[in-house]
């Protein structure tokens, strides 16, 4: 019979294979669904692998999409540490776009392009921290579950945008499409490479990552948050403040999802509308897992995660495979990743002789 | 009396590094109440989850009605008839009375026939005066209501043994004295009852007869109408030779701590201190003895800040701290070693030093603007392993590795260096092998004559008559004793313990009323 013991400590071995294994049988599941559709998975795969890294534009499309995971993934990374689980990076993300979206509306004449720049950089992180306040507030003094309030603020945030679209923020000469007019170069992210699409956004990722990483490993304020998030108890013991942890880390947080929503408008689109892909903010928990929680880590696999996306939409575009693949092979992988946790914490052992 | 329907024959069980039962035997006849008697650790629980399948034992017979059983599971005690009530509900709580009671049962089929087994539990219930309505939901019920849906699961169930593990542990008094009617009137049905407990005062009221054991191991079994309550609490406590630890004598100075009135309620909102008063100056241990449950944790909690007191204050160094947050009391001098290491003390997964610095990483040198600086927190911590002489093989793994005695100490170096006015220790040498456990102790004396107010917190009344230089008794919330080292003397303070007399505890035996 099998029979599971508690692991003392986690090997390393088991630390880098797990995920590794997570991802492999995430990637079989999505091989199987796409011979649903008629086409050699392998075939897929390997298009999949030279649209996200087979190419500078391929490449440099890759970037694109790892920019937002990774301005998000390195916030949600310092509220897990915490035990928080903020799962409304994807409304926070929305209100950012739409709080920078204002300015870039209003003050594109009135301002110089890099105080432009920065008012909506600004704005983007009120947005998001705003939106992420409230969920930190209701738990903080109320001890309101966090995944609840955080997910349905993300609809709250989509019909909001949604009101703007069709009502007072319509461009009137978009023939009734829910957008807005173009931006003003004033309010657009400059490129950082010519002939691609990477942007400023890029940098902003690297030193929130940075940034982060110093946080929990060499502040107070990290200290304290893997004390609450490994003994809360203890933590209040100790006299450490837990509600001004958890509102703190959620308006850094909120306030990373908020860049991340302004820099796709501001530095990709180009505009306000209603597609403005927030999933992101899921994605990007993905992405935190995947890291181990560590905000260096979560460099790389945005960069992977987003690869997988650019490849995506690549072969939807020759091989008519729906890119929904690509959610289900993340998917996947988190599922795997959460289940191998088991493995992590528990020896496994089949009629008393030990499997892992 | 009836004949005799269990027997248990030379059961012993060994846990990692204990022997919890040694060798036991133990009857019970048809139609009695037969008592478990000890203190915490003797080894009733693990007996009678032995009998109720939980735990399988190394050696011994049980029999069933002069038959040999093998009881495997709670699942084949059920069959066997034997039904177990433990000291934590096994109820869900959303679900009502008649769920909970079908829950498990095999013989339902797909659909529940809810009229039928409603009439069912309505006869029980009539039968022994249990008073349920099968449609009410768990969590409307009162924790003795509750408790008495355990007992209509076992009746349900065909029990003729019913156990039940420390039932009035969760009652107040009244609801204790329903508890005995119905006990009553099930023995009179023929049921048989095996209760276990540690308050002496409702053993005498309930048994017929008792078993006492100590520290795994059985002391005797006697009969109710032959025994005096005094001698039981001999036989519980025991009587080995007190060892006294040097300490030089006494100098007391300034009030340090002043309790007025104090009220709490425990985690299920029931009120578990019920007006404590006392006042501890410098330089003197004071142990406060009880059986665990008579809300001396929380005393210490509402004191440290963790815990909100209702009614009553706390003073410190003469200033009001009553429920302000743990940090402003631990500015005002007090420290604070927690009953439960891992859980409360330490964060298991991170490092050593990460733990010592707990009560400091946001003071200078350790704290550096909005860094912490790991160099001094890492030269703090070698200073407590070296002067405390803490085994830590590597300071940068997680500290669950360690130890429980080093764990202990490495709370006990972090507090102590804090150079507290008021230091409170729970239960500070609990589960600590001999050289530990007198290192602590040690320690807490020597910090005694350095002038600090110390709180001791013990079930160990060995440990208490050793150190303390004022023992206080806490029952039911109250403070029901006090007594001056030299006066002390440990079977009063036992009596006192099991709640047998309320009075400051005095000289001679005139005062012991039994």
């Amino acid at each position: 019979m099998l029979k599971f013991e508690k692991r003392e400590n986690i090997p390393l071995h088991l630390r880098i294979l797990i995920p590794l294994i997570s991802i492999l049988l995430g990637v079989l599941i999505g091989g199987i669904a796409v011979m649903f559709s008629q086409v050699n998975p392998l075939t897929v795969y390997k298009a999949i692998f030279i649209g996200a890294f087979g190419s500078t534009y391929v490449f440099s499309e890759t970037i694109v999409v790892a920019i937002p995971l990774l301005l998000i993934s390195v916030g949600l990374i310092l509220v897990f540490k915490m035990n928080y689980w903020n799962i409304g990076a994807y409304g926070q993300y929305i209100m950012g776009a739409i709080f920078c979206t204002y300015f870039a509306l209003n003050s594109a004449e009135t301002m110089s392009r890099p105080i432009l720049l920065m008012m909506m950089c600004i704005a983007g992180m009120v947005g998001g921290a705003l939106w992420a306040l409230i969920p930190a507030a209701l738990k903080a003094y109320w001890k309101v579950n966090e995944v609840i309030t955080t997910l349905l603020l993300n609809y709250i945030a989509l019909y909001i945008l949604k009101f703007l679209m069709y009502g007072p923020w319509r461009n009137p000469r978009s023939f009734g499409f829910p957008l807005t007019k173009i931006f003003d170069l004033n309010a657009q992210l400059p490129k950082l490479i010519s002939h691609t699409r990477i942007h400023l956004g890029l940098i902003f990722g690297i030193i929130a990552a940075i940034i982060i990483w110093i946080i929990i490993k060499k502040t107070k304020f990290g200290y304290e948050i893997r004390v609450i998030g490994e003994n809360e108890i203890a933590a209040r013991y100790a006299g450490i403040n837990i509600a001004k942890n958890i509102i703190l880390a959620m308006i850094i947080s909120g306030g990373l999802a908020g860049l991340a929503g302004m820099a796709q408008i501001s530095g990709i689109i180009h505009m306000l509308q209603i597609e403005i892909n927030p999933d992101y903010g899921y994605t990007a928990i993905i992405v935190a897992w995947l890291s181990g929680l560590n905000a260096l880590t979560a460099m790389i696999v945005s960069f992977f995660l987003g690869g997988l996306f650019a490849g995506a939409s690549q072969i939807q575009i020759t091989m008519k495979v729906p890119i929904g693949i690509v959610g289900l092979i993340e998917s996947s992988i988190l599922f795997f990743l959460l289940g191998g946790a088991i493995l992590t914490n528990y020896k496994l052992y089949y009629k008393g002789r030990k499997i892992i | 009396m009836g004949a005799i329907v269990l027997q248990v024959k030379n059961i012993s069980k060994h846990f990692p590094g204990v022997l919890a039962n040694d060798h036991i035997n133990f009857d019970l006849r048809k139609g009695e109440i037969h008592t478990l008697l000890g203190e915490n650790g003797a080894g009733k629980t693990t007996l009678m989850n032995i009998l109720d399948g939980i735990y399988y034992p190394d050696e011994g017979e049980i029999y069933l009605n002069g038959k040999k059983v093998d009881i495997r599971s709670p699942f084949e005690a059920t069959k066997n008839g034997i039904g177990m009530i433990h000291q934590h509900f096994m109820l869900v709580d959303t679900l009502t009375v008649l769920e909970n009671v079908v829950l498990g049962l095999e013989s339902q089929g797909f659909y529940l026939n809810k009229k039928k087994i409603a009439e069912r539990i309505k006869e029980i219930s009539q039968n022994y005066n249990l008073n349920i309505n099968p449609y009410a939901k768990i969590w409307q019920l009162s924790v003795g209501e509750q408790q008495r849906v355990e007992i209509i699961k076992t009746l349900f169930r065909g029990a003729k043994i019913l156990i039940m593990d420390e039932p009035t542990a969760v009652l107040t008094p009244q609801e204790a004295d329903t508890l005995f009617k119905i006990l009553r009137r099930m023995i009179k049905e023929d049921k048989s009852i095996i209760f276990i407990s540690h308050k002496l005062d409702e053993v005498m009221k309930i048994s017929d007869r008792i078993t006492v054991l100590r520290k795994g191991k059985l002391v005797g079994t006697v009969d109710k109408k032959e025994i005096k309550q005094k001698e039981l609490a001999k036989m519980m406590v025991g009587r080995e030779v007190l060892f006294r630890l040097d300490r030089n004598p006494i100098r007391r100075k300034g009030e340090v701590l002043k309790i007025e009135d104090l009220e709490t309620h425990n985690d299920k909102g029931i009120i578990i201190l019920r007006g404590i008063n006392f006042s501890l100056p410098g330089g003197e241990i004071f142990g406060l003895a009880g059986v665990s449950g008579n809300g001396q944790t929380e005393l210490a909690e509402v004191i440290v800040g963790l815990r909100r007191a209702i009614a009553g204050k706390v003073y410190i160094k003469g200033e009001e701290v009553t429920n302000l947050c743990p940090k402003a009391i631990t500015k005002e001098g007090t420290n604070y070693i927690p009953p439960d290491r891992l859980k409360v003390g330490l964060v298991p997964n991170l490092s050593t030093v990460e733990n010592a610095i707990l009560r400091r990483y946001d003071r200078e040198p350790i704290s550096r603007g909005i860094f912490l600086n790991y160099e001094e927190a890492a030269k703090y911590t070698r200073e407590l392993i070296k002067q405390f002489n803490i085994m830590v093989p590597r300071e940068n793994a997680p500290v669950k590795f360690l130890s429980g005695g080093n764990l202990q100490k490495l709370i006990l170096a972090r507090e102590i260096r804090e150079e507290p006015a008021l230091l409170i220790a729970v239960h500070p040498s609990r589960g600590l092998d001999v050289g530990a456990t007198e290192f602590v102790r040690k320690k807490l004396l020597e910090e005694r004559d350095q002038g600090v107010a110390i709180l001791l917190i013990s079930e160990d009344l060995e440990e208490l008559l050793m150190i303390s230089d004022r023992i206080g008794v806490i029952y039911e919330g109250k403070i029901v004793g006090m007594v001056d080292i030299d006066d002390a003397n440990i079977n009063e303070i036992g009596l006192m313990m099991a709640g047998v007399h309320k009075n400051p505890l005095l000289k001679g035996e005139e005062n012991v009323k039994v």
